[in-house]
């Protein structure tokens, strides 16, 4: 009975599309951390060197002291073992969500210290990725309803030019003109100096002081791209042959627009799953420009000083933030798309 | 036949002012770079000028904190932004055209397993990628960027050739060619290929301008070229040593200024095209 329910909910078109969802982001994790535990040992120079002269710099060596930290490291890093138990024990141990500790900021952990920089990434993040989609899909189907008229003209150019933007060039822009010139906001920072994180008044006027320039920055730097992508498909939509059928019968504009615009957020929502890649990576490194304490920062600061388990631990974390956020995408995708939820695209 | 046609061609797509406007923009930056160390031969690494001036008579763009001129820089930079994005571009477009169009023509298994790897490559954030991979090299030189950037960006052109190429297969002249027992390379090669040329050359122009702005974003986090001079490693410089907040403008203004010039231009050059070629987006409604 229970196995009959089961497989009942199995076979719906929207739980079989999310299932297929699921295995291929599982797929794509695991050829990530694969990639993650190939890396250093098949490229020159191991990093482990790095770490060896650094503990060295702060001892007296001696040539016994050398091969003993040698040693030590080795066996802390597991890399005694034949490459396959490594490989298995890199698995076991990114599954149980260690990810060591850092070198730079010996003895803290990874983990630790990635959740304690990532809130300020996603609370930049997350609110700037909504704000361009909606803003961006907007200005789009404007200008791919008034293909050729004079707000296309304007919105199209001024469009590509901000979606070649980069982030943290735009970033450096507002910063030097509204931070430096102006005096309106703070030179960086997520709070004012000397300030602890609070849920006092003050504080949050500060965090938003300090917030606006950097989520202008991702947001401006991000609209663009939408727009570009939202006028074509308007533009494509407008001329199936429903819209014509619908045209003739003297539907008016309003109505038209709305099927239109209906049928072409769609592809934009994959679009989304698709680019919140290079969103994040972009504001990783706005997060630099504005001295902002998320995980740009943190990665920043892990590759000036060569702490590896950091970098490689930061990239896991952020890896599998996006995947969560994609599917996430994928399950508003299924509930929107009414031919998923009938199953009448299947494969 | 095609030959025949192209001089019209080219003709009509000079008659698109959107086109002649971007490819006058690209060239004149591709001179810029290319030809600009000729007539200002000096060497950007040289520290023999006065440190953080201003734009001024002898140095038309100023200087940054350790004496070296900028105008020089932009020069070697721009050279070096474009030559990584060329050869990370063409790495990008060899890779994808040969998945897909290896994965178009055999279909089946073969084009099951590619298009699974192609749709994991493609499902990773092809940045971040990049920065864990430029991470782990001590030394990176301009092709080892490039290759860094060429290796995570052609997921895409995959897809697309292998779409093209399906939609091409079934056409009446690839099926004479089989008659012909032409093999399936020479058939990819010899008939496919050429039907797609327009559309790989605008392939070829939205990697060249991301493979600039990924080798910029590189540079900015810090695992950019060791050696060399780019676009991104002004702006690295400049970020480094806080010239926005101490007010050095034209230290950090002028790289990023020519990358969005550049990188927009040749968007903008292959919309142009895409308007013209794709018969869906031709003319008005």
């Amino acid at each position: 009975m229970k196995e009959k329910k089961i497989s009942a909910i199995l076979r719906k078109p929207a739980v079989k599309f999310l299932l297929r969802k699921v295995i291929f982001l599982f797929a794509t994790f695991y050829v990530y951390v694969t990639i993650i535990f190939v890396l250093p040992r098949v490229i020159p120079g191991n990093p482990l060197a790095t770490l060896l002269a650094q503990i060295l710099q702060t001892m007296q060596v001696t040539p016994e002291l050398v091969t003993a930290v040698q040693k030590r490291l080795m066996e802390e890093f597991g890399l005694h073992k034949p490459l396959h138990e490594q490989y298995l024990d890199f698995l076991m141990r990114i599954f149980k969500g260690d990810l060591g500790t850092s070198y730079s900021l010996f003895p803290r952990k990874v983990t630790e210290l990635v959740f304690a920089y990532l809130p300020w990434t996603l609370g930049l993040l997350i609110p700037a990725t909504v704000a361009s989609w909606m803003l961006g899909n907007l200005l789009g189907a404007i200008a791919g309803y008034k293909r050729g008229g004079k707000l296309d003209n304007v919105i199209l150019p001024i469009s590509i030019v901000f979606s070649q933007t980069p982030y943290y060039w735009l970033a450096m822009l507002l910063l030097f003109i509204f931070g430096v010139t102006f005096r309106w906001f703070p030179l960086g920072g997520a709070y004012s100096y000397g300030m602890t994180p609070s849920l006092s008044l003050e504080f949050i006027f500060s965090y938003l002081h300090h917030y606006v320039l950097p989520f202008l920055s991702i947001v401006l730097a991000a609209i663009g791209g939408w727009a570009i992508g939202m006028r074509v498909l308007v533009i494509y939509e407008l001329r199936t042959d429903y819209i014509d059928f619908a045209d003739t019968l003297g539907l008016n504009e309003d109505k038209l627009l709305r099927y239109a615009f209906k049928n072409s957020i769609l592809p934009q929502i994959t679009g989304l799953a698709l680019n919140l890649g290079t969103i994040l990576g972009g504001s990783l490194i706005t997060e630099i420009v504005f001295s902002y304490p998320g995980t740009g920062y943190l990665i920043f600061q892990a590759i000036t000083r060569l702490d590896y388990p950091l970098i490689q631990g930061t990239f896991v974390i952020l890896f599998s933030t996006l995947i969560l956020a994609n599917f996430i995408v994928d399950i508003i995708y299924a509930f929107l798309d009414p031919r998923i939820r009938t199953g009448y695209i299947g494969e | 036949m095609n030959m025949a046609k192209s001089p019209s061609i080219i003709k009509e797509i000079f008659k698109i002012k959107k086109f002649t406007i971007s490819i006058a923009v690209v060239i004149s930056i591709l001179l810029f770079g290319l030809l600009g160390p000729l007539f200002y031969p000096r060497d950007p690494f040289e520290m023999k000028y006065y440190p953080e001036r201003p734009p001024n008579p002898e140095n038309p763009l100023g200087t940054d904190i350790a004496g070296r001129d900028i105008l020089v820089q932009l020069l070697h930079g721009t050279r070096f932004s474009v030559y990584i994005g060329v050869v990370a571009a063409l790495i990008s477009l060899a890779i994808g055209v040969t998945v897909g169009s290896v994965a178009g023509v055999k279909g089946g298994l073969v084009d099951d397993a590619l298009m699974a790897i192609t749709n994991i490559v493609l499902a990773m954030p092809s940045i971040l990628l990049m920065m864990l991979i430029a991470a782990y090299f001590k030394y990176r030189d301009p092709i080892l960027v490039s290759l860094i950037i060429g290796v995570t960006s052609w997921p895409w052109v995959a897809r697309a050739v292998r779409a093209q190429i399906l939609s091409l297969k079934n056409r009446e002249f690839i099926y004479y060619s089989r008659m012909a027992c032409l093999s399936d390379l020479q058939i990819a090669f010899e008939d496919l290929l050429p039907n797609m040329a327009a559309y790989l050359f605008m392939a070829f122009v939205l990697l060249l301008s991301s493979a600039m702005i990924s080798e910029a974003g590189l540079s900015m986090i810090g695992v950019g070229l060791t050696k060399g001079v780019s676009l991104g490693i002004i702006l690295y410089w400049a970020q480094l040593f806080e010239a926005v907040r101490r007010g050095l403008w034209w230290w950090f203004i002028p790289p990023g200024a020519i990358l969005v010039t550049l990188t927009a231009s040749l968007l903008m050059l292959s919309t142009a095209l895409d308007e013209y070629f794709n018969p869906r987006l031709r003319g008005g409604r």
